[in-house]
């Protein structure tokens, strides 16, 4: 990385993020008093200026004080829109003082990329449960994305239940960034922990063998301890089929549960285990919810309408 | 932490089954505005949510052990607005926090200093709702030194100030703790002076102060004599709380003074002002107690209701019957 002061890093954002800041600035005006906006404005000007820092971290952790935290609710085109501009990110439902801290972010000077990384790494050690939130939300959009990577590892060691939620669910940092075994433990702890799983950005993408075989060994704990297995589990399992965790499927093909029986036939549709094609061609439900065209998507929302 | 999936409202009902003492404040909910959550367990947070114990304070104190560094004094702030909020929010409690150099550890002026430095970064955090516990331990000149300092800054802040109060040398520490924060320029309605007792009660009301009283078994205030307290000042800017801390206290000692203020005949609006409403105003005036956060389930659904999702409901454990044999 270079530490040029006089020119601009090649590769400081992943995406547009003038045209970015400029959205948000819409959506904050319109949830925000004059007044506020006035003193949003007024603080984001003196982001830039290394001196202000203290005042920065002030205001940072003032936020709610001046935008109180109604919740955002945008219309379709407006989530398009800043999907356009930064591919699968999610402020839906974010309350309006999580976007302006982020929205603060993203105003820090990136020409001394050495101070940009130190003062935003500084926040983090003394951060309250919503400011973590935001910090954590903002990895995304923050510049020099591949620095973000052991934060990012060190948020899913957190155990506050919200603060984990911003970096596993709709959260497109971790499935671009993080290695193998983070992505894990990242997916691992999301199970864990009953995180709404379906929201993990490019779950069944980043989906791998090492993956599958740990969850087949969790699901056979879980069996031991007489406890429930979240069915989206499978989603991660299906195309990594072997003689090991076939019988898993097999199992659970066979489930008093129809979740779990759904969840059966779409990780055999993933699947190109010979087995696995033989077992939906001699089970007629398994065949006839493949035929629906019945999606992890559905899944996941029937499971969450039944848990709320 | 796990299971929460199978959690239904049930669970996170209060225990139907009161201790019996209980039983005359059912339904009532209480505000604790002084108590050290950080040295409690969870059956702690279970038996006060289950008293009916809605929100509390915990302010920054000694924490038995001198520190010895300012990164153990910043994990400690970092963690009354971070890890206990979300302990405490799995009961259902809404934990709200003060920030502050305690006067016994104020002593050690060189980590002071550096204390003094890292506050301000704390005290505009969300939850915070004033500067504490500050004041007199030994009555030392370096404690007074960093008691002015910190009354300045929560002028600056427009934050109200909780006072901590010597245990020797009581009254004349009371007396000096309010003349300092005259001095300074406090309004009097924004500082709650804590641990009173009937010597120092009337020169703190007389003088527009709030008065908080710690009820703590040997040391400090007893229930029955609170309620005489009651019965001679009424309850206009009174309020009590448990200081339950690591030492040998109570958290349910506002819950149980409630029961025995209504047991010798003081109306229930005088309970719910010394017990939950008098700490909510003087407090409040932080700006940062929101009451839709924690009077009635109900609303804290209502809030969260866009998750979608149960387990977020304010991170809510669910509920272990202590009285059960089998551990699932």
């Amino acid at each position: 990385m270079s530490t040029t002061k006089d020119k601009i890093h090649p590769i400081v954002y992943s995406y547009d993020a003038d045209s970015l800041i400029s959205k948000l600035a819409i959506i904050i005006e319109r949830y925000t008093t004059p007044d506020t906006w006035q003193w949003l404005k007024e603080k984001s000007s003196q982001i830039r200026d290394e001196e202000n820092i203290q005042h920065f971290m002030i205001a940072f952790a003032a936020t709610p004080r001046k935008t109180g935290k109604q919740l955002i609710n945008l219309s379709e085109e407006e989530i398009r829109e800043i999907q356009q501009i930064r591919p699968h990110l999610t402020i839906q439902h974010w309350p309006i003082d999580r976007l302006c801290r982020v929205w603060f972010l993203m105003h820090l000077d990136t020409m001394n990329p050495k101070e940009y990384i130190r003062v935003i790494e500084s926040l983090f050690p003394t951060a309250e449960m919503n400011e973590l939130i935001a910090l954590y939300s903002s990895l995304p959009l923050l510049a020099f994305p591949e620095n973000w990577r052991a934060q990012c590892a060190e948020g899913i060691r957190n155990n506050i239940a919200d603060v984990l939620e911003s970096i596993m669910c709709n959260n497109p940092y971790p499935s671009e960034n993080l290695d193998e075994p983070a992505w894990n433990q990242l997916v691992l702890k999301a199970i864990f922990t009953e995180k709404p799983i379906n929201q993990i950005v490019n779950l069944e993408l980043r989906a791998n063998q090492s993956l599958a075989n740990t969850l087949s060994d969790y699901a056979h704990e879980r069996w031991a301890a007489h406890r429930d297995i979240n069915p989206l589990l499978w989603r991660c399992v299906g195309k990594f089929m072997n003689e090991k965790i076939f019988p898993d499927i097999m199992r659970i093909a066979l489930s008093e549960n129809s979740t779990e029986r759904e969840a059966a036939a779409l990780a055999c549709s993933m699947s190109t285990y010979p087995p696995a094609k033989e077992l939906v061609d001699k089970n007629d439900e398994l065949r006839s919810i493949i035929k629906s065209g019945m999606t992890w998507d559905d899944i996941g929302k029937k499971l969450e309408k039944n848990s709320s | 932490m796990c299971c929460s999936k199978d959690l239904t409202e049930k669970d996170l009902e209060p225990r139907v089954e009161l201790p019996l003492y209980l039983e005359s404040i059912k339904g009532m909910n209480f505000f604790d505005p002084h108590v050290h959550m950080t040295s409690r367990t969870t059956d702690d947070y279970q038996a006060m949510a289950d008293a009916g114990v809605v929100g509390l304070i915990e302010p920054a104190f000694w924490l038995g052990q001198p520190r010895t560094g300012l990164s153990t004094f910043q994990d400690y702030y970092s963690s009354l607005v971070g890890w206990e909020r979300f302990r405490s929010s799995q009961f259902g409690i809404k934990h709200y926090c003060t920030i502050g150099l305690n006067s016994r550890e104020a002593n050690n002026e060189a980590l002071s200093e550096q204390v003094m430095e890292i506050l301000p970064l704390f005290i505009y955090k969300e939850g915070v709702v004033g500067v504490g516990e500050i004041g007199f331990d030994d009555q030392t000149a370096a404690e007074e030194k960093y008691y002015r300092l910190q009354l300045l800054l929560a002028k600056d802040a427009s934050l109200p100030v909780q006072i901590h109060t010597p245990h020797r040398d009581k009254k004349r520490g009371t007396q000096r703790s309010m003349d300092i924060a005259i001095e300074c320029g406090l309004d009097p309605g924004f500082v709650i002076v804590d641990h009173n007792n009937e010597e120092t009660v009337e020169e703190v009301l007389d003088r527009g102060f709030w008065a908080a009283f710690s009820i703590y078994p040997f040391t400090k205030m007893g229930n029955e004599r609170m309620v005489e307290v009651v019965k001679k000042y009424g309850a206009e800017r009174i309020m009590i709380n448990s200081a339950a801390d690591w030492g040998i206290s109570d958290p349910l000692a506002v819950p149980k003074t409630a029961v025995l203020m209504k047991q010798s005949g003081i109306s229930d609006e005088a309970i719910h002002l010394v017990t939950y409403k008098n700490a909510i105003t003087a407090f409040g005036q932080s700006g940062q107690i929101n009451v839709a956060d924690f009077e009635g389930v109900k609303q804290i659904d209502q809030s969260l209701k866009f998750q979608g999702n149960t387990v977020l409901r304010g991170g809510q454990a669910p509920r272990v019957n202590k009285d059960s044999l089998i551990i699932r």
